[in-house]
């Protein structure tokens, strides 16, 4: 059965979505989640992610290296000004204990706006081809994961009930599927627009994996623990990819 | 001019190349911990993008062989690391985890143009064009390098004329190497995947491991990513123009 091509951008990142629940499921089993996992989570997030963007810009940057790059730099810059302009730029996202109500809504805002990027390579990886966007939906499902327990262990140590926290973390997701399809949409109509969409994709994921992730990471565990779950997580994107599209 | 020594030639003039990455660090002579953070984020930023490269390269040849290199280039930085934390080091008026970091990035930059010699000498099976088009590619890829290595040297404290000599010392396997891989094509090709596995594990596990923690540990990371990231960008692209 072949799905049309906007169904299956909407399937794969709706399943990418739900995964996200997943990520509520370690925490059931512990209260406290030690550091040092979260730090190994992120890592793997952010190593999927590295790969990912590493997968994004093999397959499209050949053709159109110039546009490629000015996406990635737009991509880049607007999330280093939202970022600024949000006041989230040094936020923790995983001060366990913290119960300011502003970390809250700033965590859930932060959670969202990574999203997003997220879904927009989604969609880019789908107008390329539909195995690459199921292969990019899988990518960022797994990542959800950890995602998701991070924010959901916080927002349980905060005194939301278990089922709180997952449905949070996964709505926060939302932003990944909406913007997959109208990705994919967009650039469906105008595919001169899918150098661009790729270059803001790969920008925008290796902002949030240097900004965010492997900050965190290096804080709540070893360097080289965290630089080796990292690259093994590279590892195994470009391994699946076979190397390139 | 022999096809031995015009191999051997070329080579050496990428191996000079690699100096010329050192030449805008010139003005930098502050070792202030944000000096460190921003020129580790710099070199970060370019060896991600080579790294990058490397394995779409490798990949042409075989993922898994690719993949196989670069477990064995973070096994060799680990190794090395464990080595020199144990040897209290000293390295151009500095010592401890500065000296370290030199080394290491010297060690990791001198390795890795082992591959990029063999690819020179490959190249010359090719016809002259080839030749002469992967000559320049690599001479030109040798700055950034070189860029990158004096980026993590001068801010510690070494000197203009040790980053260009340093610099060029890390490429010098290249012309080394050229010649056995010109003479012994046939039976070199097949470790090619290896060889650049290996330099883009080393590289990209460097980063993590070293470059980037330290870079986070001294500066404000929105600044800091910042430049990764579009290093990085700048890297990917320029050697899609070579």
């Amino acid at each position: 059965m072949t799905l049309h091509p906007t169904l299956a951008v909407l399937t794969y990142s709706g399943l990418a979505l739900l995964s996200a629940g997943f990520g509520a499921i370690p925490v059931a089993f512990r209260q406290r989640l030690p550091p040092s996992w979260l730090g190994w989570a992120n890592a793997v997030a952010a190593g999927l992610m590295l790969g990912v963007a590493y997968i994004l810009m093999a397959a499209g940057l050949p053709r159109t290296p110039a546009v490629g790059a000015a996406g990635a730099v737009m991509g880049i810059a607007f999330l280093y000004w939202t970022h600024g302009v949000a006041g989230t730029q040094e936020l923790e996202l995983d001060r366990l204990g913290d119960t300011a109500p502003d970390y809250g809504y700033q965590l859930l805002l932060v959670n969202t706006m990574h999203a997003a990027p997220e879904g927009i390579a989604i969609g880019v990886a789908m107008t390329l081809s539909p195995s690459l966007g199921a292969f990019m939906a899988l990518a960022i499902a797994v990542h959800n994961v950890p995602e998701a327990a991070v924010l959901a262990a916080v927002l349980k140590s905060r005194g939301l009930t278990l089922f709180q926290a997952a449905g949070a973390a996964t709505a926060t997701r939302v932003s990944q599927v909406l913007f997959a399809v109208a990705t994919f949409a967009v650039v469906a109509a105008a595919p001169a627009l899918a150098p661009w969409a790729l270059g803001v994709a790969v920008g925008a994921l290796l902002y949030l994996v240097m900004a965010e992730l492997l900050p965190h990471c290096y804080r709540q565990a070893g360097h080289t623990s965290i630089a080796l779950v990292a690259i093994l997580a590279m590892g195994m994107v470009v391994l699946l990819a076979g190397g390139a599209p | 001019m022999p096809d031995t020594a015009r191999v051997f030639t070329y080579a050496l003039l990428t191996a000079f190349a690699t100096g010329l990455g050192a030449l805008p660090f010139a003005f930098v002579r502050g070792i202030s911990p944000a000096v460190v953070a921003w020129t580790n984020a710099i070199a970060s930023g370019l060896m991600l993008g080579a790294s990058f490269g490397l394995v779409a390269e490798g990949t042409q040849y075989g993922a898994w062989e690719t993949v196989a290199g670069a477990t064995v280039g973070v096994g060799f930085i680990l190794f090395t690391q464990r080595l020199l934390a144990r040897s209290g080091v000293r390295f151009a008026h500095a010592r401890g985890p500065g000296a370290q970091r030199m080394l290491l990035m010297i060690i990791v930059m001198t390795v890795h143009s082992f591959s990029e010699g063999v690819a020179v000498g490959v190249s010359f099976g090719g016809g002259m064009a080839l030749a002469v088009a992967i000559t320049i590619a690599i001479a030109v890829h040798n700055i950034p390098e070189g860029l990158a290595i004096s980026a993590v040297l001068r801010p510690r404290g070494a000197s203009l004329a040790a980053c260009v000599g340093w610099s060029v010392f890390s490429s010098l396997p290249q012309p080394l190497m050229a010649v056995p891989a010109f003479l012994l094509v046939e039976a070199v090709r097949p470790a090619l995947p290896y060889g650049i596995g290996f330099a883009a594990g080393a590289m990209v596990f460097m980063v993590l491991v070293e470059l980037l923690p330290e870079a986070f540990d001294r500066a404000r990371r929105a600044p800091v990513a910042l430049i990764v990231c579009l290093t990085l960008v700048a890297m990917v692209v320029f050697q899609q123009y070579l």
